[in-house]
């Protein structure tokens, strides 16, 4: 099928013509990680078939990888799926509609209480805690995101630290409940095997996602959000119920990522589930893979994830400050991320929706 | 609650909102005139608090003696950040200067957790209690009040009836015009930084008084900020101080009926509600 028309439709990648007045030069289009209008679509087959080829290549390895590798970088892998799947789902509301929430680690904290309480309190057996945490996430998400994504630019991300920090503060404070500071001990887990796939599954399930809603009109109507609301709510986009649904989604996953960390850990306090370091670890990692892309948060997740690893083992001490140092040179030096750095070489095609 | 303690909480809360106050009329500064949300703002305070405590511990100079220090050198980091790291991502989306100042945040809070250890620092220099109208007021808040009081009146009398002042002021409304008419922005902005830092630096000199600090104070002092800011209304200079009566209200009366940790929640609720209800704050102008 080749498309040569002048007018970028919505179907094909582009923006309507009401909002594209901004976005139409190309350069522009590539900043802000839009595709180019489309310019056919030659050997598409070949590479598609590669990249599956690549894709299936990587599964078959981390599939094989817990039966041969030692428990330490079995452990390492299953953390690095989590930050992944945490990328990832920040980016399915703040990438995608560009409400940059700065308190995700609510859900996650959410539903790491959700589960443990579950598990202790009533013995659930760890799946059931596992998605009653993404559960409840999401049924608080949904209200939640209701009434704070009324909130523009600087005030919705203040909201959201407000309420990871209120949060935190509450499993401090409602002592009778998560025994406030003292933290919570689950029955542990000893099968490392368990929290490897239940972690890779659930990140499979938010890239699967993130890539069904980047190349759907649905996704197409969120990143016409972004680009400016006014102009998608007059095209007749029902802006609110489309937040909404991408807040949910986005905070469900982190939610059973929660649970599924503190029954890996099996303890948790307010700090480690709430702590301010794992909600803008989400953000700086799908800024460093690229906001707004399919496979940003997890080249992100992946490469900040060994980088961190790397200064914990070898200089602890600057484990953190690298970390801020880090955070101001993806702002300064790469911006778009690696995957808008790349397009603007023309390294990645610009109709590819990645 | 008798009638007296119910003015000591009000009069506590009052003196430690004023001491706030400074802290978020600079946060709101830099919002005013840049569109930056400088997530590093706590940790500029604690900064302030640390050239206190060691200017006291090491000779045992007057912490209002030691707002002669604290003040400049505040004043030259903010300059010389804004030099180097905000002023490229001033006019860039939210989201670009939102994570680099948290980034400024993350290795300004661990080069003191490097350098100064995590040990709670506190400047117990003036003690005691004054009584006013059979209320008695401790002697740090007392103080603390009345120099924030002074220092803010001095940053309005900046912003209201100097050149630099002015152009403060109309670069906040239309950095565009602004140029145009010749006003040069770029030190604008340095200048609007550094006051800032600076503000945040005596703030916290002050509140080193009254409260203890660790390095890791920052992010609570910079909900406190956010929390006075958005009751009192976002990018609004007088807004801060209602902002912050009613924070430091709202503090002293929670910690005292619930407990304190219960009052940082009380307040952070109180920053969500006040989005929901009135996202202009009491005093602000609709973005």
């Amino acid at each position: 099928v080749t498309d040569l028309s002048p007018v970028p439709s919505p179907e094909r990648g582009g923006v309507s013509p009401a909002t594209s007045v901004a976005t139409e030069d190309p350069e522009t289009r590539t900043r802000v990680g839009l595709p180019l209008p489309f310019q056919g679509r030659g050997q598409g087959g070949e590479v598609r078939l590669w990249v599956l080829g690549a894709l299936g290549l990587i599964l078959v390895g981390l599939i094989v990888w817990p039966f041969v590798m030692p428990n330490y970088r079995v452990v390492f892998l299953a953390l690095t799926f989590m930050y992944v799947g945490l990328a990832s789902s920040w980016n399915l509301v703040s990438g995608y509609t560009g409400y940059v929430s700065f308190g995700h680690a609510a859900f996650f904290g959410l539903g790491a209480y959700t589960a443990a309480l579950l598990m202790t309190r009533l013995g659930a057996h760890w799946l059931v805690a596992v998605v009653a945490g993404g559960l409840l996430a999401a049924l608080v998400a949904a209200p939640l995101g209701y009434i704070l994504l009324r909130l523009r630019g600087p005030y919705f991300a203040i909201a959201m630290l407000g309420l990871a920090a209120a949060l935190e503060v509450t499993a401090l404070s409602w002592e009778s409940l998560t025994r406030g500071g003292a933290g919570l001990n689950l029955p542990p887990s000893l099968n490392t095997l368990q929290v490897y796939f239940a972690m890779g599954i659930t990140m499979l399930v938010v890239v699967g996602l993130s890539y069904r809603i980047r190349t759907s009109k649905y996704g197409l109507r969120l990143l016409a959000i972004r680009e400016d609301e006014e102009a998608a709510e007059t095209l007749g986009i029902n802006t609110t119920a489309h937040k909404v649904s991408a807040f949910v989604l986005s905070a469900t996953f982190p939610g059973v990522l929660g649970g599924l960390y503190a029954w890996h850990l099996s303890y948790i306090d307010p700090n480690s589930v709430f702590r301010p370091i794992l909600s803008i670890g989400m953000v700086i990692m799908s800024m460093f893979g690229g906001v707004g892309t399919v496979i940003g948060p997890v080249l992100g997740g992946v490469v900040l994830t060994l980088v961190s690893e790397a200064f914990w083992a070898n200089a602890p001490e600057v484990h953190r400050a690298a970390f801020g140092i880090l955070i101001v040179l993806v702002v300064l030096v790469m911006p778009s991320g690696v995957v808008g750095f790349l397009r603007q070489r023309g390294l990645i095609p610009a109709h590819w929706r990645v | 609650m008798d009638l007296q303690t119910l003015g000591q909480l009000l009069v506590g809360g009052l003196l430690l909102g004023a001491v706030y106050a400074l802290a978020a009329a600079g946060l709101n500064l830099i919002f005013g005139v840049m569109r930056v949300v400088n997530f590093a703002h706590g940790d500029m305070m604690v900064l302030g608090a640390y050239v206190a405590f060691w200017l006291f511990f090491l000779w045992g100079v007057n912490p209002l003696v030691a707002i002669l220090a604290t003040a400049p050198l505040l004043f030259a980091f903010g300059w010389v950040l804004q030099k180097l790291l905000v002023n490229r991502v001033v006019g860039q989306p939210l989201l670009m200067s939102l994570i680099l100042m948290w980034g400024v945040s993350l290795i300004i809070t661990n080069a003191e957790l490097k350098f100064w250890t995590s040990n709670v620092r506190s400047v117990p220099y003036f003690s005691g209690a004054i009584d006013v109208l059979g209320i008695s007021v401790s002697q740090s808040r007392g103080v603390a009040f009345l120099v924030a009081l002074v220092m803010s009146l001095g940053v309005w009398l900046f912003l209201q009836r100097t050149r630099w002042g002015k152009a403060i002021r109309a670069t906040a409304q239309s950095a565009e015009m602004a140029r145009v008419c010749g006003i040069d922005v770029e030190r604008v902005r340095l200048i609007t930084f550094g006051l800032a830092a600076a503000m945040a630096g005596v703030a916290g000199n002050l509140l080193v008084t009254i409260l203890a600090v660790t390095p890791v104070t920052g992010p609570t002092f910079l909900l406190k900020a956010f929390s006075i800011i958005v009751i009192g209304g976002l990018g609004s200079f007088s807004g801060a101080f209602i902002g912050a009566l009613v924070v430091g209200v709202l503090e002293s009366f929670s910690a005292f009926t619930l407990n304190a940790q219960v009052a940082d929640a009380v307040i952070y609720s109180s920053l969500i509600l006040f989005l929901l209800i009135r996202p202009s704050g009491l005093l602000g102008v609709k973005e």
